[in-house]
């Protein structure tokens, strides 16, 4: 396949459905290849310019990539574009786990601490249903906010359309950019985004959760954590945040720098369950209770599950990227 | 013919051509068919397909049932074949009954017209 091609299949499948995209770039390019044997077979003069000329020809009587999409896509019926899909998606995957780890957290943490003689079942049925609306509201924020942002429900593509008059799309209309580079980059934004958030956690009052009278407004973190935990704290975040700036600036996903980036996010986790294991991390007056072990043991495990749920969701975009 | 009645004329045998296809695709699918293979079948019986609506046309077929698909990749370039479905064959042969019921409705009412 050559890369005009490749531009032009990319052209088509990025206004479609994530999942229909490989089958349907596949027979395009196929189709495309067979079109050009066809008329190469009937000329005399094979040279590669003349390939070219004929492949230029091919594409432009395919016609504009987005009227082909528009024809495979039939209509738009849904709220989330398929440009923003994949990061929609990727925003539900990473935001919901996190969202619903920190309101366990949270729920158990501060029902823990308001009452300290309080049953299991309390726990379990105030933690419940606070999860659940906390959820809700976080799916409802992600949806609204890329909805809104979505440059079209079809991906933008009855604005190119509307814009350009019938029967005069030729290949110097094609878009260049690469769309799986725009996803790429626009992942590691978010990442970087988390990153600076989770930076900033030792600085965040427990005011701002509203649950300030537990320890009169101070941070979450221990005060007294030694100034060498936070400085590695922050050492591991930085290196994460080289890793999403590396993918950033590349706009692409080599495995070598997904292999790196596996490798700091489980260093950091090692860090985090020996800090948490060997002392109190969260502020005292939140966890000054005989449950406080029981709330440490539930916070690695929580962080855990985050960068085990990572590892695997990297390894399924490289496998899914790799076909 | 005016420049207006030929874009009326390229209009309505745009419509005619539509479901036309539809029907000539079925017909042509089968025997295993993957695009380029279709598209040339249908060409050349005079039945003018443009691959920008064929390709998504099969796979709205596919999609309703009527075509069924499969990629072989036994050949130097992986092809996706298309074959009719058990389905596929009910409606091919009632589109051709109707067919036959409109090609004899179409040419009664001509003759009865022609003065």
């Amino acid at each position: 396949m050559s890369a005009l091609t490749e531009i032009y299949v990319d052209n088509v499948t990025r206004h479609l459905p994530e999942d229909s995209r490989p089958d349907i770039a596949a027979e395009i390019t196929a189709t495309i290849d067979d079109m050009v044997d066809a008329r190469l077979g009937e000329d005399a003069d094979s040279s590669p310019d003349h390939t070219a000329t004929v492949e230029r020809e091919v594409l432009e009587e395919l016609g504009d990539p987005v009227a082909l999409s528009r024809e495979y896509s039939n209509s738009p019926q849904h709220l989330i574009g398929p440009n923003s899909y994949p990061l929609y998606i990727w925003a539900l995957r990473w935001v919901l786990p996190i969202v619903g780890l920190l309101a366990v957290l949270t729920n158990i943490v501060t029902t823990i601490a308001v009452s300290p003689g309080v049953q299991i079942g309390e726990i379990i049925g105030k933690t419940a249903g606070n999860t659940v609306i906390a959820l809700l509201t976080a799916f409802a924020v992600i949806t609204i906010i890329i909805g809104l942002g979505d440059p079209g429900r079809d991906g933008g593509a009855a604005d190119s359309l509307r814009k350009r008059k019938p029967g005069t799309w030729t290949i110097d209309d094609l878009d260049r950019r690469d769309s799986h580079s725009k996803q790429i980059r626009a992942e590691a934004g978010l990442g970087l985004v988390f990153i600076v958030a989770l930076a900033a956690i030792p600085f965040i009052p427990t005011t701002l959760l509203y649950v300030g009278h537990l320890n009169d407004g101070e941070t979450f973190v221990n005060p007294d954590l030694g100034v060498g935990w936070l400085l590695g704290y922050w050492a591991f975040l930085a290196l994460m945040a080289a890793v999403e700036v590396i993918k950033f600036t590349t706009a692409s996903a080599k495995p070598t720098v997904a292999i790196i980036g596996g490798i700091v996010d489980i260093a950091m986790a090692v860090f985090l369950t020996i800090a948490l294991l060997t002392q109190p991390v969260l502020h005292p007056e939140l966890t000054n209770t005989a449950n406080a072990d029981f709330q440490q043991i539930i916070t690695v495990i929580a962080i855990w599950i985050i960068v085990i749920w990572d590892q695997v969701s990297t390894w399924r975009i490289y496998r899914r990227n790799r076909r | 013919m005016n420049e207006d009645e030929d874009k009326a004329l390229a209009t309505h045998e745009q419509e005619l051509r539509r479901g036309t296809v539809v029907f000539a695709s079925l017909v042509a699918c089968r025997r295993p068919q993957y695009g380029y293979s279709l598209l040339t079948t249908l060409t050349e019986a005079g039945i003018a397909t443009e691959a920008n609506t064929l390709y998504p046309l099969l796979r709205r077929l596919e999609k309703q049932g009527l075509l069924t698909s499969v990629w072989n990749t036994e050949q130097a370039r992986p092809r996706k074949y298309y074959t009719l479905t058990d389905s596929g064959a009910e409606v091919a042969a009632a589109l051709h009954r109707h067919w036959l019921e409109l090609n004899s409705s179409i040419t009664k009412l001509w003759k009865d017209g022609t003065p």
